[in-house]
This record gives C-alpha cells, sequence and structure tokens, in this order.
C-alpha cells in the first residue's frame, strides 16, 4: 500500500516516529535515543513504525523528513574536532573579547563559555574590506599557501572564516575559500558571508565558527542517512529540519549545519500551525511543558514567529547572555525553567519558589520513588489529584503520593501553611511565570495576547494548560492528538523552505536600487537552487521578501515583511510607512523627522503549504466516566469525574472540573470551561459563556 | 500576605519593569543604552520609595533612580499631580550625577488617586554645552540643566519646557525621541500594573508595598548578621585623565547586632578640577551595589534592602561633590567605588570580594568631516580592560566591573562614521598573576579617514597606577594611551591630525592568592 510520508525526530531521550498516509491516518511509535549512534535509534524506530502499518520502505513513496538534536549536542558535549578560524589581521580575538558585556551586573561570579576554537588555530590574515564595500587590501597568494600548510600541519578538518566587513563584499572570504579547496582539498570551509552575512563582527564570527565545528560531524551523518535509506529500499532522499520552521535537503543542510539547531521545537511549533489551519484559527500560542523546561511560541497568520538571533549552550545557571549567539532565522520560541521536575523551595524572604533548578529524570520528583527529597511541580500535581499515581504512563509506573505529601509538608512548616495549600500555591506559581513569560513575549513584539486560543501538549502541558489560559484570558485551549509524538508530527506539515539574509546599510533618503537588485537576485537564485534540491519544483517556490529596518541614529532594528517585491516597487515611501506602521504597533509612536534606514534585507524561498487533512474518529456512543476522584482546583477540594481520552467518542461534551486520562499526560479541565471533541480527534475546551 | 501570593505579585511586578527595560533599550537613540544598556527602570509605591526594578541596567543608574523617587515626592507629592501628568529632571544632585542621564518619572492613577510611580532614567544622546568628556571647568558648562519639571501635564506636552530643550541640545530629534520612549514605557507600565490589580482585585499596592520592602529589609539585615563585626579598611589609588592620582579609602562597620553596615569614605580625595566628581547618589549607588554583590547577589534591590547599607563622604571631597564642580565624566571615578569597599570585605569574605580590575571603561568620542567635508559627531563608544580575579576563577579579559556595559561592534562604528580600525585584539599577560589570574585587558587602534584636522575625546584612566593584586596576587598591567607612539595623558579634547594613529592599550585585572607550586604544575601539564 502506497501513499506513506515518513517522520523521524530525535530528540533527548526519544526517537520518535510517524507513518502518515495521505487519507490521513497516522501510526506513531517510539524508542530510546541511542546516542553512540543515532541512526542505529532512527531505523530502529522506522522499523517499529513500519511494522504497525504493515507495509515495507517502498510503500514510503512521499516525503521522508528529519529532524535531530545531533547539531546541538555536539555543541554542548563539545564533540567536534578541532577546527580554526581565519580573522583579520589585528582580530584575533574576536572570539574571546565577545562584545564584553557582562550580562549578570550583580553576581560578580558570572563565567563565559570557553571559545569553540583554541587561540592558537586562530589565524590572522593581512586583508582588509571597509565598511563601504571596498576592498583595500586583497590576501596575497603567500599569505593563503602559509595558511593551506598550517590548517593541514594542525590536523584541522573545518575552517571557519570571518572577516571584517564581509557581510557587505564577500570577495576576500571567496578568495580565501578558491585558494583553499586547491590547496587543501576535503577541507569543510564556512565563510561568514555564506553561514550569517549579517553586519556586527562578534555574532557573525561565533555563528560561523558553529557551523565549522559541526560540520565534519552532520555531513557524513546525513550523508550516511541518505545512504542507508536507498540501501535498506527508500525512494526518496531525506528533507532535514530546519529551525526557521522549514525542510531543506541534505545537501544545502550540509553546508549549513547550525541552521539545524533547535529543529526538533521548531518542528513542535510547526504542528501547532498546522492545527491553527485545522481549527481555522489565525493566531494562537502553543504551550509545551515537560520536564525541565515549558516553550510557548506566538503563532500568527496560521505561522509560527521567526526570529533572526537565539544562544545556545547557556553555561552559567541558564543565563541570557551566558551561551553563544547564533544569527540564523529560528522559530521565536520563549523557553522558562518550568517543567514538571522544576524543584519548589522558599527563599531567604520567605516567598516560595519554584524552578529553575530541576529534579530532571534522575532522580525526578520525590514521588518517582528513585531518591528525590525536594518536592518538585509534578509532586504538586500529584498531592493536587491532578495526576493519578496508579495510572502515570498508563500504569506502567507507580507514584508515591505518600511521598510527595512528606516532601512538601516541610515546605508547608517552612511557610506555616497547610500541606494542600502549598501545593496549589506550586501549581499556582508555575502558572503564573509562564503566563508573565508569555506576557512579556507578547509585548515585546507588539502583539495582544488577549483571548488567544492556547495548544497543550508535552507531558505535563495539558496539565498546566487550563490554569495558564485563565491568566492569559485566552479564548480556548486545545489538545491535539498524537501529542507524544507532535514534533514528529510537525516536520510531515512543513513546507521546504531557506531563508536569506544580507546585510547592506541603506538610507531610505539615497537608495542604490540597482544594488539591492543585485542582492535579491543573488538571494533569489541560491533560495530557488535550495529549493528545488528539496523536491520543489522551481515554478512553485514562492518567495517573501523582507528588511530589517531603523529609524537612522538607532542601534536595533524591526523585522518587518514587505508587501510586495522591492526590486519591482522601488517605493522608499512604501518602506517607510512599512516600517513605520510596525514600530508603532510595537512601541507607540512614530518619529515623522527622522529618517529610516534598511540594515538587513531578507528573503524567504518557500515551497508550496502542505494542506491540512483531518483523521476522523469513529462516531460512537459518549462515554461515561469511568471513576471520580477528589481533586483541588482552586482553594475549595471537589470530587471531578474522570474519563479515558480513547474512549471518548466525537462531539461528546464534558464540563469542567473534569479530568481525561490519556497514556503520556492527563488534561485538566477547569470549572467553568467545557471541552468538546472535535471530530478531527483534537479536544477544544472553552469558557462557558 | 503568604508567601504564595506575595510571589505571585512581587515576580509580576518585576516583569513589569524588565519588559519597560527592554523596550526602552530597543526603541532608544542613544546607542550606549541600546547597545550597552546604560539605563534603570524601576517602580516606586505611593511614597517614592523604590519596589522593584528591571533585571537589566547598570549599578550607577538603578540605585541612583532609587533615590530620585524621594526628590520627586518632596517637590510632587501625589496630592500635586493629575492624571497624564510626567515628571522629569537631570539634577546631578537629585538623580544619576550628570546631565545626560534624564530620568521621567510617571505617576499612575487607580480610581482617582496616586498609587505608584514608573521610573526610568537613559543617559541621552546630547545635552548640549561641552559634549562627552571631563574638560568642562564648571557644571554650567556642561549643559542644560532640567530641574524637577512637568514634562506633560495632563497628556499635554510643557511647551516651555520643551522648546528649551529643543533650543539648547545639538540633536533634539534623538533627545525628543528617547523622551517620547521614556514616556510612553512609563505609561505602559501604568496600564500592566492597573491591569494586575483588576486581575487581583486590589484598589491600591501599598500593602504589597510595605511587605516587600519589610521583608526585603529584614533579609538584608539576617544576612548581615551573619558577618563578622568589626571596621575594616580598604584604599585603592588610581590616575585619571590630565595624570592626577585620586585615592578612595574606605572604612566598612559591620555591626551584626543592628544588621547594619556603614560605609566612610573618609580621608578620600578632594574635589578634581576636572568633570569627574562625583555626587552622593552616584557614590551611595555603587557603595550598596559593591556590598549587595558580595554579601547575596539574589537578594532583591529596592529601597527596603538598601536602608540598612549607610554611605557617607566629606562634603565636598571627590565622592560627595558640591555645587559646581564640574562631573559629567563622573563614571571615571565613580566606578572604581566599589574597590576599596572589597578590599575591606577581603576581611570578612575573602572567597566573595574580587581584586581590583581595570576600573572605568575607556570612553572616546569623535567629531570631524569625512572625506567629502561632511561633518560628523560620533556617539560615545566604550572600551573594557580586564576584571579582577576571583577567588577560585580567573577574571574575564575585556569585561568591565562594577559596570558590564558592552562595546559597540567595529564593524556598526566604521558603518557610521569614517573611522577604521587596525587593531583590537588582547593584551596577553596583561592580567596579574596569581592562584586565579587577574583579566586581560585589549589593544585597540585605530585612525580615520579624513583630510582635515579632527577632535578626540578619550577619557582614559589607570594608565599609571595598576590594578593592585589581592591576597598575594600580582597586580595587572597598567593602560597606556599613545598617539603615533607617544604617550597622552588629557583630559580635554585633542585636536589630532589627518593621519594620526590612535592607539589604546586598556588596563589589566589583578590577580588573587599567591600563585602556588601545584597550580603552576598542573598548567605545564
Amino acid at each position: 500500500m502506497t501513499g506513506f510520508s515518513l517522520a523521524v525526530d530525535i530528540g533527548g531521550t526519544f526517537t520518535d516516529v510517524v507513518l502518515r498516509h495521505r487519507d490521513g491516518r497516522c501510526y506513531v511509535d517510539k524508542t530510546l535515543t541511542t546516542h553512540g549512534d543515532l541512526l542505529e535509534g532512527f531505523f530502529r524506530a522506522v522499523d517499529l513504525g513500519l511494522r504497525r502499518a504493515s507495509i515495507g520502505p517502498a510503500d514510503v513513496d512521499d516525503v521522508i523528513v528529519h529532524a535531530t538534536t545531533l547539531v546541538t549536542n555536539a555543541v554542548i558535549e563539545r564533540k567536534g574536532p578541532p577546527i580554526g578560524l581565519v580573522v583579520t589581521e589585528g582580530f584575533r580575538d574576536v572570539l574571546a573579547i565577545r562584545d564584553e558585556h557582562r550580562y549578570d551586573m550583580f553576581d560578580p561570579q558570572i563565567e563565559f563559555p570557553a571559545p569553540l576554537v583554541a587561540r592558537e588555530r586562530i589565524f590572522p590574515l593581512a586583508e582588509r574590506t571597509l565598511a563601504d564595500a571596498s576592498v583595500a587590501k586583497s590576501p596575497d597568494d603567500g599569505a593563503l599557501a602559509a595558511l593551506a600548510e598550517a590548517v593541514q600541519r594542525q590536523g584541522i578538518r573545518a575552517l571557519a572564516v570571518s572577516l571584517l566587513n564581509s557581510y557587505r563584499n564577500p570577495a576576500n572570504e571567496r578568495a580565501v575559500k578558491r585558494r583553499l579547496a586547491e590547496l587543501a582539498p576535503g577541507l569543510y570551509v564556512s565563510l561568514s558571508s555564506e553561514v550569517a552575512p549579517q553586519i556586527r563582527e562578534y555574532p557573525r564570527t561565533s555563528t560561523t565558527v558553529l557551523n565549522a565545528y559541526t560540520q565534519p560531524i552532520t555531513a557524513p551523518y546525513l550523508k550516511a542517512l541518505a545512504e542507508q535509506l536507498v540501501r535498506r529500499g527508500f525512494r526518496n532522499q531525506p528533507l532535514i529540519m530546519l529551525s526557521n520552521g522549514g525542510v531543506i535537503g541534505v545537501d544545502v543542510a550540509s553546508r549549513f549545519p547550525v541552521r539545524m539547531i533547535e529543529s526538533g521545537p521548531a518542528a513542535g511549533a510547526l504542528a501547532a500551525s498546522y492545527f491553527a489551519e485545522l481549527m481555522g484559527l489565525d493566531r494562537l500560542l502553543s504551550f509545551d511543558m515537560g520536564g525541565t523546561t515549558a516553550k510557548a511560541c506566538m503563532i500568527q497568520e496560521r505561522r509560527p514567529l521567526v526570529t533572526g538571533l537565539l544562544e545556545v549552550d547557556r553555561k552559567y545557571r541558564f543565563k541570557p547572555g551566558s551561551g553563544f549567539p547564533v544569527i540564523i532565522p529560528s522559530i521565536d520560541m520563549i523557553e522558562i525553567g518550568a517543567g514538571g521536575g522544576s524543584i519548589a523551595g522558599v527563599d531567604s524572604l520567605g516567598l516560595l519558589k519554584v524552578g529553575p533548578r530541576s529534579a530532571g529524570s534522575e532522580p525526578g520528583p520525590v514521588c518517582y520513588g528513585r531518591g528525590g527529597t525536594e518536592p518538585t511541580v509534578t509532586d504538586a500535581d500529584v498531592a493536587l489529584g491532578l495526576i493519578d499515581p496508579d495510572r502515570f504512563l498508563g500504569g506502567d509506573m507507580k507514584l508515591d503520593r505518600a511521598a510527595a505529601m512528606r516532601a512538601l509538608a516541610g515546605l508547608a512548616a517552612k511557610l506555616g501553611i497547610g500541606t494542600e495549600q502549598t501545593a496549589l500555591g506550586i501549581f499556582k506559581i508555575v502558572g503564573e511565570s509562564m503566563a508573565s513569560a508569555a506576557r512579556a513575549h507578547a509585548t515585546d513584539r507588539g502583539i495582544d495576547y488577549r483571548g488567544l486560543p492556547l495548544l497543550a501538549f508535552g507531558g505535563a502541558g495539558p496539565v498546566h494548560a487550563g490554569y495558564v489560559a485563565e491568566l492569559l484570558d485566552s479564548s480556548a485551549v486545545i489538545y491535539p492528538p498524537l501529542a507524544s509524538v507532535l514534533s514528529a508530527f510537525g516536520t510531515l506539515v512543513t513546507p521546504a523552505r531557506l531563508d536569506l539574509v544580507r546585510g547592506a546599510l541603506a538610507r531610505l533618503g539615497g537608495m542604490d536600487w540597482a544594488d539591492i537588485g543585485r542582492l535579491y537576485d543573488e538571494m533569489e537564485a541560491e533560495g530557488t537552487a535550495a529549493l528545488v534540491g528539496a523536491g520543489t519544483p522551481a515554478d512553485r517556490v514562492a518567495f517573501e521578501f523582507g528588511a530589517d529596518m531603523r529609524y537612522f541614529g538607532q542601534q536595533n532594528e524591526v523585522s518587518v515583511g514587505l508587501p510586495g517585491d522591492p526590486r519591482l516597487a522601488r517605493d522608499a515611501t512604501a518602506l517607510r510607512e512599512t516600517f513605520e506602521r510596525a514600530y508603532e504597533a510595537q512601541y507607540g509612536l512614530r518619529l515623522p523627522d527622522v529618517d529610516v534606514e534598511v540594515v538587513t534585507w531578507r528573503l524567504v524561498a518557500r515551497g508550496p503549504a502542505i494542506p491540512a487533512r483531518p483523521s476522523s474518529l469513529a462516531t460512537a456512543a459518549p462515554a461515561k466516566p469511568k471513576g471520580r476522584r477528589r481533586v483541588l482546583f482552586s482553594d475549595r477540594p471537589s470530587e471531578v469525574p474522570v474519563y479515558d481520552r480513547p474512549a471518548i467518542a466525537p462531539a461528546q461534551i464534558i464540563d469542567g472540573p473534569a479530568i481525561i486520562e490519556e497514556r503520556e499526560t492527563t488534561i485538566v479541565i477547569p470549572d467553568g470551561w467545557r471541552a468538546t471533541v472535535e471530530a478531527n480527534g483534537t479536544i477544544v475546551s472553552r469558557r462557558r459563556g | 500576605m503568604d508567601g504564595i501570593e506575595l510571589e505571585i505579585l512581587w515576580s509580576n511586578l518585576i516583569s513589569i519593569v524588565s519588559e519597560q527595560a527592554k523596550a526602552l533599550q530597543r526603541i532608544a537613540f542613544s546607542p550606549i543604552v541600546r547597545e550597552a544598556g546604560d539605563l534603570a527602570t524601576a517602580v516606586f509605591d505611593a511614597e517614592g520609595r523604590m519596589i522593584a526594578q528591571a533585571v537589566t541596567g547598570t549599578p550607577g543608574h538603578i540605585n541612583s533612580l532609587a533615590a530620585a523617587g524621594r526628590h520627586f515626592a518632596e517637590i510632587y507629592p501625589p496630592a500635586a499631580l493629575e492624571p497624564g501628568d510626567v515628571l522629569v529632571t537631570n539634577d546631578p544632585w537629585k538623580s544619576a550625577g550628570h546631565f545626560f542621564d534624564i530620568t521621567v518619572y510617571t505617576p499612575v492613577f487607580r480610581k482617582g488617586r496616586v498609587i505608584a510611580f514608573f521610573g526610568s532614567t537613559i543617559h541621552h544622546t546630547d545635552i548640549g554645552g561641552y559634549g562627552v568628556g571631563a574638560g568642562a571647568r564648571d557644571i554650567h558648562e556642561e549643559g542644560l540643566w532640567i530641574p524637577i519639571a512637568k514634562l506633560y501635564e495632563h497628556g499635554q506636552k510643557n511647551r516651555l519646557l520643551h522648546d528649551i530643550i529643543r533650543h539648547n541640545v545639538r540633536t533634539p530629534d534623538h533627545v525628543f525621541g528617547d523622551l517620547a520612549a521614556q514616556g510612553s514605557s512609563g505609561r505602559m507600565g501604568g496600564d500592566r500594573l492597573n491591569t494586575l490589580c483588576d486581575r487581583h482585585g486590589l484598589d491600591h499596592v501599598d500593602r504589597l508595598a510595605e511587605e516587600i520592602i519589610a521583608r526585603s529589609e529584614a533579609a538584608t539585615r539576617a544576612s548581615i548578621r551573619n558577618l563578622r563585626p568589626g571596621t575594616f579598611h580598604g584604599a585603592c589609588t588610581f590616575d585619571v585623565p590630565g595624570g592626577d592620582l585620586v585615592t578612595l579609602k574606605s572604612a566598612v562597620t559591620i555591626d551584626n547586632r543592628a544588621g547594619e553596615i556603614v560605609i566612610d569614605f573618609a580621608g578620600s580625595s578632594g574635589p578634581s578640577p576636572y568633570g569627574i566628581n562625583v555626587v552622593m547618589n552616584y557614590t551611595h549607588a555603587y557603595s550598596t551595589f559593591a556590598i549587595r554583590s558580595c554579601l547575596d547577589p539574589d537578594l532583591p534591590n529596592n529601597f527596603g534592602s538598601l536602608a540598612p547599607i549607610k554611605v557617607t563622604a566629606p562634603k565636598g571631597c571627590i565622592l560627595n561633590c558640591e555645587y559646581p564642580v564640574p562631573v559629567n565624566a563622573r563614571h571615571v571615578v565613580g566606578m572604581y567605588v566599589p574597590m576599596p569597599i572589597l578590599k575591606a570585605l577581603y576581611h570578612v569574605m575573602p572567597e566573595n570580594v574580587l581584586a581590583e580590575g581595570a576600573g572605568a571603561v575607556w570612553t572616546i568620542q569623535i567629531n570631524g568631516k569625512d572625506e567629502s567635508g561632511r561633518p560628523f559627531t560620533s556617539s560615545m563608544f566604550n572600551y573594557s580592560g580586564g576584571m579582577g580575579a576571583r577567588a577560585t576563577k580567573d577574571g574575564p579579559a575585556a569585561t568591565c566591573y562594577p559596570t558590564g556595559i558592552a562595546a559597540v561592534p567595529i564593524e556598526v562604528l566604521e558603518a557610521s562614521m569614517p573611522i577604521e580600525f587596525t587593531r583590537k585584539e588582547l593584551r596577553p599577560n596583561s592580567g596579574g598573576a596569581g592562584r586565579a589570574l587577574g583579566g586581560d585587558g585589549q589593544t585597540i587602534s585605530f585612525h580615520m579617514r579624513t583630510r582635515e584636522p579632527w577632535l578626540l575625546n578619550a577619557v582614559t584612566s589607570r594608565t599609571a597606577c595598576a590594578a593592585e593584586g589581592l591576597g598575594g596576587g600580582a597586580d595587572g598591567a597598567p593602560g597606556r594611551f599613545t598617539v603615533n607612539g607617544c604617550k597622552v595623558s588629557e583630559a580635554r579634547k585633542m585636536v589630532m591630525q589627518p593621519q594620526d594613529e590612535v592607539m589604546l592599550e586598556t588596563p589589566g585585572g589583578g590577580g588573587y592568592g599567591a600563585p602556588d607550586a601545584g597550580l603552576i604544575r598542573s598548567v605545564a601539564e
């Protein structure tokens, strides 16, 4: 039986597989991630999936998509081989000096990550490009020969090249690459003008170095994956999930592995936008809460927001600023240290604090009975009756409620209140911190979050989403099916996409349209080639135009989408209006006397959208509750009905307070909310009027 | 109020002011605000007591803003305010110590009464007068002095004040852009606070403020009570532009019964003829900062936690300067304020302090004409030396303590003016040796692409007196400021020739502890 597409998402703990038929049916499974050789787990998961669907490799004649934590892990675990960096002579320490910022003013003990390139492998090169794009000095051949010799002598396998002002003119970087290809064949070379052609030397160099560092691991991995798929009888080449919320072919992914950072979470956000489409909602907030953190992402116009900056490997107490900056387009996500394993405690001021310390999965919450002693969010959930200790993971893992209560009692004594009140406090504070983070994220982007529906997934998401929804005045909470493999599912509903940027400062008062046209022609050609490589016919490639702009004299840009192709429009007035509208939405003012400048030009090349095609549930008689239990939702306990999710029939109505259990999680419907089951298997909870 | 309700309300307050700070930082014209985070935002109770501050900002701004609340309240008590009023000042003695920092203070009304204020201080692009640098002869040469006044009344611009500002600054568009941003962020904070009150059914935040202040004060006193009592001394000597030496002396008295710390700067240098004099607010800001970062960096920062720390300095000395001395580059001395305090605290909590570092960041500003003869004025930009070593960790290179402001990227500077950098690299081994090493300074050199003479305003320090090592650690290397290879020490703007090459070598930080044989062996391995 043909008509299947295949998705595999390798996460830190599990490797998930989804096989999806054209008619909407899905077959899912998961297996433990094999960290020694990720492909072993990949194909184990694939075999499990094929068996569930009772099909063979040749039946997968639609796309094969892959998301993986490989790149992020390579950085965090410092698995990469020795790499080199070529910089402009006089600027050898760009990585060590960073931006000079001390990210926590009050803590004198802070630490910075050690650069990924040792100083002796940073090679200064006599060359110079000026800010106006003119080349003051080209690298001479002798210097390049010496560089090639040093690289080979030191056994360097990958080289990053990041020269000053190369975002304006890549000629010198290209000259280095050309010559090294002749003198040192087989060397991986990452140019900053290709990886991240944007102004600001430190983040550009940092991004290029991360690319070089992960390339010798990623490129052979992707090659082996493609080969093994062929050998096993699959018909198609794999597509790789990028952090921008698009998929691309292995060739481009192998050249730019840094773009694969965060590919798993990006796939989760894409799944959220798929459900937005399916439910006919333009905007929603995805809410994914797991063991150690919670992540949220704004879906606007049925697409996740994309940002140009992220940070990897935060070294010191997970603080922003303590990691490596990466300037690649990626799904704009909030991540806070509040998950099921987050530890609750009382600080020196007598305040109840939750997280960011986490008991993780080892030893885990106290109720896991694996040696955890400090009460966590999951312990509070068990104490409140939200999670049934006998039915966790379908009953495969018994939880110790008495132990959780004992640990909470210790905390309660410090606060001078009751044990259940303490558990309720933990539940509320976790909800508050997620809601605060979501409000800040929305306000920062000029989005009105009030009324925005939530889409809840992850092990702890459906337990807490109802309360977060109350705090955010959300109109509805959506609980999708396949919640435990949602990221893998997300890759299957992700269109091909490549984001391109070019840095070129241009005042709207005096635009060089020919220059801008050249930049866009280049980006268009690169985008088209990449998408054709990912299986999109050239005439189906669509383009979206964007620019990062600011008032002249400001230091920070606002990223805006342009209504049309600026090459055709050549309309500075329209650009200004687009910018000012976005600026006003975010900051509430316009500055009519100040000129506007473009700092970065952006182009998104994307393939056709994948239409939402719901699977439908068989109709059946409405299910009765399988039992009732005592739950503390608010300040008074109540007896609430408990349902089994698989037993619930479409169109069935369940009024809160109620609990709906599934194998991997528990849905908590608060008082005042009404849940219904849609034909596509999604549960939607809305405020009762 | 129990520990749960208070935690929820308090963390909401902090997130409101942090958002206000983030919004301001993003839209500011002043590069030092955007790239370097030189700003502060805070929320005050109806009496003008700071109850929460943003987690961004510099210590000089944050703690000076805390003191400004009281001064605003004296002139405009809540009864004298109406909805739509916005207050403003840049009075050095009532806010952050120099004219460039303008503080905007917005009352929040709920059911007809003032329940709180949102304040922000940011470093503006220009304030008229002498401009950036320490060269003015008195405060009046330094620019426009805005007393505590209404910037807006009932939502209407104060026309006269706006006109005065417009006629007295060089970049009125940017100054008004930033003032408007401060006003709108204050309004946004007020709206958010009212929404918070709606959500929790509160008519005011008096009880919340009381609780925050009381608990913060009690926690601060409790952690001071754990310290060894007594009076401990520390001193720090450094050179400033022009070559003068400045000495700061501190006697830190820990009263472990009352849970109080008193810092007395008696014996410190007298006033300087240059604009490096520090007002008491700013001295207080950096003193309380130093104590707090050693005591427990996780303690909150508000009226209550600041109360148990008392700071005094003789009237008229360089740390408690009086009208009409110039103050423009007060950070040059102000950023050294923590150092004698840390040296005193070394006797009490050696594991929490750090050795002397490079001190103040070096700041630069340039005026001139580009190759086609068009005039330009750069914004101020800055570079750090090395930080002092910590007890068990090396000092970070090219990173400043006590402030920690970022440097503007070279590419951004080159794109905005005709400057060409030839070098920006670490100075290897400029950090002092020790069990933990001092952070290295850096070497920066540049020239201008111009056909005409240009003006350089470089504010450097510690080019003669090095950062001292601590507990047997070695001193860091002093800095060097040269033009065409010749050493310079100049407090005023310098006239430069088109071909001149400027080199700045920032100082290294001091080492901590005598290097021991074991450590040397492990390095050798």
